[in-house]
């Protein structure tokens, strides 16, 4: 969609920076990526093979830095932060967005505490501001806000980068879409066919009710005898009115 | 009339304007006096013949891409095969005062094939616009036809046999909508089932178009499950912008799922069931009490003497 767009020029760009520097140049191409207020996606930066030789050497926690900004969250810094090196203030709000995203990935409806727990907020006006300004303003995360019931009802959220087991999961809930619109489908031409053969089956009751009142009204008219007529007329009105109302 | 492809140029035709050719078209039509049928000449039965109606269209021309937005009726003359030029330019002026970007592009008129005569007009029109179009609405409804029975045509300088000579060639148009002309048109093709039947067709013809539309998302689905699968299996190298997508799509099932949301829903159901079973016992009770009546009448003839003695 178009925040996939607006990434992929920066996207580019990084890569292309990443590509031809090496060593300590690069941890400055990764302080800059992962402050850059419009890139969330960090996976086609991570797969340039230039970082993969970091991956020894004293600059191997920024590779770190840069791996908990594809997959990670803000928790999962605060544990590990002896390990990595401080964040810019830059840094810090982009793992707080990211933060959010990946809790859109597993519920729908976020209680206010949960966010407040793991965003390090501590009451509910900053949460709603972060949460107003930098993530629906940034178009990352669309949804509604309900005080009332201290949560936030996610209805769009942008995709993170992938882990490696995700893609399994992702085939699964598809062909699960698939199955249900499939049963769907088939339910919804039996429905078809039901209403097709009832209409068919009402036109022919129709048919055959009109056909016998005809019938009599023949055999009625043939027979106009005075005196046995009214206990026919009444045997047969009976009949009639019987027949006119089951129609 | 030579019927290949135009010099380039991009024809871009608005709903509007065909609507306004079929309604102009149905109108003089319908306001012909009703010929009787004649006498069957060898079993074929002769009606009269369609009607050709003529008038103009407009739209703006910007650089290659001409689009036609509207269009207005004009008087033919048969004695000198020609439209009634002052009424088109009193037209033409009105018309600029409430669209002035609006330039006259062509004419239109309805009929099978571009014939002969219409180039008369054509070129009289060609003092207007130096190019102008010719759009042709073939009013026979041809059932099995899946296209619009709409084509344009433009005018061509060609050499045949030795003398330059203007000719017909047919160009390719899309259809170019705005917001209002899609309701209408949405409204209107909706407008068929509850022409044609009872309630069971009508319910069909719903039932068909959610099936067509669930279809529709399952043949998507279906594409984007079978492009993962490929990704996993690694036949397609893995695109990870795609996958982000992907990922945020199937973030949004399911739809709605929140307690609110299932009591308002049960809520809502109970009461359609509620009312439908309203609506039967009521049936029911009229059509008793229909019974009771027709009995009480059929017994009262049997006995004459006062005493109205009711079946119930």
């Amino acid at each position: 969609m178009d925040i996939e767009q607006k990434q992929a020029e920066f996207i580019d760009h990084f890569v292309k920076q990443a590509s031809a520097q090496k060593g300590t140049a690069l941890v400055s191409v990764i302080v800059e990526a992962t402050s850059h207020p419009s890139l969330f996606a960090f996976s086609e930066i991570l797969a340039v093979p230039t970082f993969a030789e970091l991956d020894g050497t004293e600059n191997s926690e920024y590779l770190e830095v840069l791996r908990l900004f594809a997959h990670g969250t803000w928790s999962d810094y605060k544990s590990n932060s002896g390990s990595l090196p401080q964040l810019v203030p830059d840094q810090v709000l982009k793992l707080k967005q990211l933060t959010v995203l990946t809790l859109a990935e597993t519920n729908k409806v976020l209680p206010y505490d949960q966010l407040m727990l793991e965003l390090d907020v501590t009451n509910v006006r900053e949460l709603e501001d972060f949460l107003i300004n930098e993530c629906m303003y940034a178009g990352i995360v669309r949804g509604k806000l309900d005080q009332l019931r201290r949560c936030f009802e996610i209805q769009f959220a942008t995709g993170r980068d992938l882990r490696p087991g995700q893609l399994g999961s992702m085939i699964e809930t598809l062909s699960n879409w698939l199955g249900t619109s499939d049963n769907l489908l088939i339910s919804i031409q039996d429905k078809i066919k039901w209403v097709d053969n009832m209409s068919e089956l009402d036109k022919k009751h129709r048919k055959e009710v009109e056909d016998k009142v005809e019938e009599l009204k023949k055999s009625i008219s043939a027979k106009k005898l005075p005196t046995v007529s009214r206990l026919k007329l009444t045997s047969e009105g009976s009949k009639r009115s019987t027949l006119n109302l089951v129609e | 009339m030579a019927s290949s492809s135009s010099s380039g140029l991009t024809f871009k035709l608005h709903p509007l304007v065909i609507v306004n050719i079929s309604e102009h078209y149905t109108r003089v039509k319908s306001q012909m006096n009703p010929h009787p049928l004649t006498s069957t000449v060898n079993g074929v039965e002769n009606q009269q013949p369609a009607p050709r109606v003529y008038g103009c269209v407009i739209g703006v021309q910007r650089g290659r891409t001409v689009e036609i937005f509207n269009s207005f009726e004009l008087l033919y003359d048969p004695s000198t095969h020609s439209l009634d030029r002052s009424f088109l330019e009193k037209k033409q002026e009105l018309y600029k005062k409430v669209f002035p970007h609006f330039y006259i592009l062509g004419w239109y008129s309805t009929g099978s094939d571009a014939q002969e005569s219409d180039m008369h007009i054509h070129k009289a029109l060609m003092d207007i616009n130096e190019s102008p179009l010719y759009v042709l609405l073939n009013p026979a409804i041809n059932p099995a036809q899946k296209d619009l029975p709409v084509t344009i045509y433009e005018s061509e300088l060609h050499v045949i046999d030795g003398i330059p000579q203007l000719i017909f060639v047919r160009s390719s148009y899309t259809i170019e909508t705005v917001e209002a002309e899609r309701i209408s048109v949405d409204h209107v093709a909706h407008l068929k089932p509850s022409d044609g039947g009872s309630a069971a067709t009508q319910l069909a013809a719903h039932l068909t178009g959610i099936h067509s539309a669930t279809k529709m998302l399952n043949s998507r689905i279906r594409v984007l499950h079978h492009y993962l699968v490929g990704m996993q299996k690694g036949d397609i190298p893995c695109e990870n912008s795609l996958l982000r997508q992907v990922s945020s799509l199937l973030r949004r099932l399911p739809a709605i799922e929140s307690e609110k949301f299932q009591d308002d829903f049960l809520m809502e159901y109970n009461d359609t069931l509620l009312i439908t079973y309203l609506a039967m016992f009521t049936n029911c009770s009229s059509t008793m009490n229909e019974l009771v009546d027709k009995f009480n009448t059929a017994y009262d003839r049997h006995s004459r003497r006062g005493g109205r003695t009711a079946f119930i």
